[in-house]
């Protein structure tokens, strides 16, 4: 084959292998995105700003059941009450506050009620140093004993303060110690985590970290 | 053609003779099909810049009456594609105001949270996913990155031996990302927010690679967000719909911060361990931590990057 | 003005016609090439459409093997200066014609250079906000703004010098020094700015431990000084090759039938008339005072050859030179058993100049390629005659004119990649040394570089391969036997994979993984990716083989200002 013929060849070649190929660009054979896996929809629980209990002074004041806080409905003022306390000096509940977990303070050394009830008026509480409060104003009353932690709360670093940084463009709004602790047994309940995340690309998992795990 | 009479060199640039020429024609012919075949998937391409936008020049110097045009194409292109009328404001940053954030490491739980909170305030893509927010699980008694894990998930947090430590853009005093970008897209202003044109960005992630915290995220192609769940308040330098190919990252909520209210992370954050403020104002709860606590971490501190974002203990 | 404007555009005109023909190698090259670009921006378009997500990257790894193999190739241009350093600096002579095809490829490595980034980018429809002036320029804050400035001087600087030269040489001009020498020194500055200023877009991460190494610039420079010239050696070799035809034999059968016919020549004295003919083609002659030329006469001799004749052999020594006067002479030279012309003589040119003056055996075999008349000059004539100093100009000018390939200047390059391949290794130990023996948490990227993290080892294997090959292809350059070329080929080959991979992949991914943040995302390219960088590749040596189809004939002689309008002139009709 001489060059010309051979040009010709490869000149029919290249025509043929463009159209080819413009053919195959036309029908998108190949390199197409491939559709992301679908990631479902986060629970609305996770953006809810709601706090994680309900305060009775939140219960009162959203028009809630707040009967649980009539304690004179069950109890008789005038009768003393008698705590209860097993060899272990737990405390013994009677049925209706079998509801409560008594967790306050380790080593069970903070489980008298009237610690922080005060035991001649139910509907109001006391404090160590004998002061008297509102069933419903508890912070103050944690703060008894919990002296630098109502320090942080009322200077903002301590729980929950929403609304507006700045004073100028609005109020905020700070949460009670029981809007999130119960009194009962303060420690922060566990939560359920929200989802993890989803990248793009496949990874992220540690193989002997996940080895460990199992 | 090389006939052993005729020179053994032809002519350089000698014209072709008719056949030869229809020939080559063809060839050529075919190039130019195949050309133009090959550009078959720009068909798809839907959403044009329009010429505004292609045109629109620098944040730092539109005057007020271009500014407020641009907002309204931004209105009126999210009206079209969401259906939903926003409100775009281009807010700016306000005079004795710097702006810290701290956050409670005693605190967290590490319920990742905040990150949807911030996923559904700042119109973030829902898929692909884009959180600014990364939550890290750490064995106790170490911040080594190294030991993080990110994809913790437990039936409930927090599990035991483990601290959490939620990060997001650091907010630098010596930002890396805003040296490294090579068309001033993205800049901190003067209450210490790092911000983004989204319009300016070229989108060749370099700000991304330099940030030693893993706080910017790339729109690897066009983010979704579900119609029902758009956040209409929205910011210019802020939540506003991102582009395909552009940079974003965490901007405090600009469109609420500038606005006085707290940001979306801090509002949903269960124990308080997030707080936020203006670090000039000596009555606010960010100065009194940084008055009051002891142990601050400003991850890594070495690098000089000056963090505004402040992780400390308390107990 | 307007002529100049003309000529250039004669030129330009007459260049990208030569770029069009070619044998049946020269399309079926150039269409495939063609057919990857093809490939390449059809994925292009694909991304655009779709965006980033077509290709493997992530937040996570956010650079791939665009900035990878943008890395590589600044490397691979910069190194073009290591071609001009010896030139320039060492008078080196063997390398003076390859300078050009140095910064042809330097040319062509640029543009693949800015093609990668444009593919990099998220917006490319933004691309006018990095124009300086129009755009905003983050100068000289972000080491990117610089890239973009050196890049885009460096281009300037390689076109400005290859075109002018080139344009001298098509017109038989003398370049003006003035016009190039200072450019070639800025050049010199540049190209190793090109590449310092890439390595310190990397350096300048503070975030990223496995990049912020002062160690990395002076990596960058060494793996490209010998990455580069070792692919020049290849692409040199490949241009002396399909330059070259069949054996001078075969030409010469072709030319006149085969045999060499000293017989069939005419022989007389040369008169003050040749003399005035030679004068007309070459201006510089008729500087000559005629009480110089008087006494040369009866030394001149004119030859009147017929097309195929020979008038020089290769290899042979003679003290005589020749000036053309009518005709064309053909100077071919021979290597291993394939033939090239190094320079194409009409009026006014001079061919066995060089043995004439130097005393050196013939280079080329010289062939009448019509019926030709020559003026014989012995060397001691020719010495007196290049007393005028116009003459002696010229002539010396032109001496260098041919296209010689030796393999001579193949060793040199060789010891350039042998000297940088042993600093290349060196340094890569010393970084590895630091990283392993001080063993801080800032190993992590390079334990997931060298031996894997976490049970994530995507390189692990690659990297390995490119230490092998570079130790290997440092071995050999050590050893004499990678002075035979084909050992030397299998180097070069050996050098430049093993440096893709460390130097590309090698170092931008292990910067990403883990991330800041500790987490572990592994890379790899995407299909579509993968067809951008062929077809950006393509459109590379697209731009490289097109560059070499037209300086080529330029630098043989073959294209110039005398012979425009002869070829159509002149056409066999087929």
């Amino acid at each position: 084959m001489n060059d010309a013929a051979k040009k010709r060849l490869v000149l029919v070649g290249l025509s043929v292998g463009c159209l080819a190929l413009a053919g195959a660009f036309l029908l998108d054979l190949w390199g197409r995105p491939v559709s992301l896996e679908p990631i479902l929809p986060v629970d609305p629980i996770f953006t809810n700003t709601a706090t994680v209990r309900v305060s009775g002074a939140e219960l009162v004041r959203t028009g809630g059941d707040a009967s649980g806080l009539d304690c004179y409905t069950c109890h008789d003022k005038q009768k003393r009450i008698v705590l209860h306390f097993d060899a272990q000096q737990n405390i013994i509940l009677s049925d209706a506050h079998k509801d409560l977990t008594m967790g306050h303070g380790r080593h069970n050394r903070n489980n008298h009620c009237f610690n922080c009830h005060d035991e001649t008026n139910l509907e109001l509480l006391q404090t160590r140093d004998g002061r008297e409060l509102k069933l419903l104003e508890s912070s103050p009353l944690c703060g008894s004993c919990h002296g630098p932690t109502l320090r942080d709360w009322e200077a903002g670093a301590h729980g929950r303060k929403n609304g507006f940084w700045s004073a100028a463009a609005g109020p905020f709004q700070r949460q009670n110690c029981v809007s999130c602790h119960d009194p009962h047994a303060p420690k922060f309940p566990p939560q359920q985590p929200a989802p993890r995340p989803h990248p793009l690309r496949p990874g992220g998992v540690k193989a002997d970290e996940s080895a460990k795990a199992h | 053609m090389t006939e052993p009479s005729t020179p053994l060199r032809q002519p350089l640039d000698a014209p072709m003779n008719r056949r030869n020429f229809l020939r080559s024609t063809a060839a050529l012919t075919a190039g130019f099909a195949g050309l133009a075949a090959s550009l078959a998937p720009l068909r798809e391409l839907k959403d044009f810049t329009s010429v505004d936008e292609f045109m629109q020049k620098y944040y730092k110097e539109l005057t007020p009456a271009e500014m407020a045009r641009v907002l309204k194409r931004i209105e009126d292109q999210v009206q079209r594609e969401y259906g939903l009328r926003p409100h775009v404001r281009d807010l700016k940053p306000l005079d004795g105001v710097e702006f810290v954030y701290c956050l409670n490491l005693t605190r967290c739980i590490g319920c990742r949270k905040c990150v949807h909170a911030c996923v559904a305030e700042n119109n973030l893509s829902r898929n692909p996913e884009i959180q600014y927010i990364r939550v890290l699980r750490m064995p106790h008694g170490s911040i080594d990155m190294e030991k993080a894990e990110h994809n913790y998930s437990p039936a409930s947090v927090p599990e035991k031996g483990y601290f959490y430590m939620p990060v997001q853009c650091q907010q630098c005093q010596n930002p890396p990302c805003v040296k490294v970008c090579p068309v001033h897209a993205t800049w901190q202003e003067k209450d210490g927010i790092t911000v983004i044109d989204y319009d300016w960005c070229i989108g060749c992630r370099y700000c991304e690679a330099a940030c030693p915290y893993w706080a910017r995220r790339f729109n690897f192609t066009k983010p979704t967000v579900p119609k029902d769940q758009l956040n209409p308040e929205m910011a210019y330098l802020g939540n506003r719909p991102r582009r395909q190919g552009v940079m974003e990252k965490c901007h405090f909520c600009i469109q609420r911060t500038r606005a006085g209210r707290y940001p979306a992370c801090l509002e949903v954050c269960p124990t308080g361990a997030r707080k936020f403020g203006n670090i000039l104002d000596p009555n606010s709860e960010v100065s009194y931590i940084l008055r009051s606590k002891r142990v601050f971490i400003q991850l890594k501190e070495e690098l000089g990057t000056v963090p505004r974002f402040f992780y400390y203990f308390d107990v | 003005m307007t002529t100049g404007i003309r000529n250039y555009s004669t030129f330009l005109w007459r260049c990208g016609r030569v770029a069009f023909c070619g044998d049946w190698r020269y399309y079926l090259w150039i269409g495939l090439l063609f057919i990857v670009c093809l490939l390449g921006l059809n994925a292009y378009a694909k991304q655009l459409v779709h965006g980033l997500v077509v290709t493997g990257m992530s937040d996570e790894v956010s650079w791939g093997v665009y900035i990878a193999n943008f890395t590589f190739l600044v490397g691979v241009a910069a190194a073009a200066v290591m071609m001009v350093i010896p030139v320039y600096i060492y008078n080196n002579e063997e390398l003076h014609d390859l300078v050009i095809f140095g910064e042809l490829l330097a040319v062509a490595a640029i543009l693949m250079c800015l093609a990668f980034v444009m593919v990099d980018l998220g917006r490319p429809d933004r691309f006018w906000h990095l124009i300086p002036g129009i755009g905003q320029f983050n100068f000289p804050a972000s080491m990117l703004s610089w890239d973009v400035i050196v890049l885009n001087g460096y281009l300037l600087l390689n076109v400005h010098i290859c075109g002018y030269l080139l344009y001298c040489r098509y017109q038989r001009k003398m370049p003006s020094r003035w016009f190039y020498v200072p450019f070639v020194f800025i050049a010199i500055v540049w190209a190793i700015s090109i590449h310092t200023v890439t390595a310190f877009l990397y350096v300048g991460l503070g975030g990223r431990p496995f990049w912020n190494s002062s160690i990395v610039g002076p990596r960058f420079l060494a793996s490209a000084f010998s990455a580069g010239p070792a692919l020049m050696i290849l692409a040199i070799q490949i241009v002396r090759r399909v330059t070259a035809t069949v054996p001078l034999s075969e030409v010469t059968r072709r030319l006149g039938g085969g045999t060499v016919n000293h017989q069939a020549m005419v022989k007389r004295g040369a008169t003050l008339e040749d003399l005035q003919l030679l004068a007309r083609h070459l201006p510089e002659f008729a500087t000559v005072p005629p009480q110089t030329l008087q006494p040369l006469l009866p030394s001149l001799t004119i030859l009147e050859v017929s097309r195929g004749d020979i008038l020089l052999h290769q290899g042979e020594t003679d003290a005589v030179a020749f000036f053309v006067l009518k005709g064309r002479v053909v100077v071919e030279r021979e290597e291993s058993g394939r033939c090239r012309v190094t320079r194409s003589a009409g009026p006014g040119d001079q061919f066995g100049e060089v043995s004439a003056l130097h005393g050196t055996p013939r280079a080329g075999t010289a062939i009448a390629q019509e019926p030709t008349q020559v003026l014989r000059v012995p060397s001691d004539a020719l010495r007196r005659l290049m007393k005028s100093p116009a003459l002696n100009r010229i002539v010396r000018a032109r001496m260098a004119e041919r296209l010689m390939i030796t393999d001579r200047a193949l060793m040199t390059l060789r010891g350039i990649v042998q000297v940088s391949m042993l600093i290349n290794v060196f340094l890569l130990l010393n970084e590895v040394f630091k990283e392993f023996y001080s063993g801080n948490l800032h190993v992590a990227s390079s334990k997931y570089l060298f031996l894997g993290l976490h049970g994530h080892n995507a390189l692990v294997p690659w990297i390995w391969i490119a230490i092998v090959f570079n130790l290997a292809a440092m071995v050999l350059l050590v050893l004499p036997v990678s002075r035979s070329l084909r050992w030397l080929n299998l180097t070069c080959v050996l050098c430049i994979v093993g440096i893709w991979i460390e130097k590309g992949m090698g170092l931008v991914v292990p910067g990403f993984i883990p991330t800041p943040l500790g987490d572990i995302v592994e890379y790899m390219p995407t299909l579509n990716e993968t067809l951008i960088c062929f077809g950006i590749w393509a459109f590379g040596l697209l731009c490289y083989t097109v560059f070499l189809r037209m300086a080529v004939p330029i630098l043989q002689g073959e294209l110039t200002k005398a012979g425009e309008g002869k070829p159509e002139a002149s056409a066999a009709p087929a």
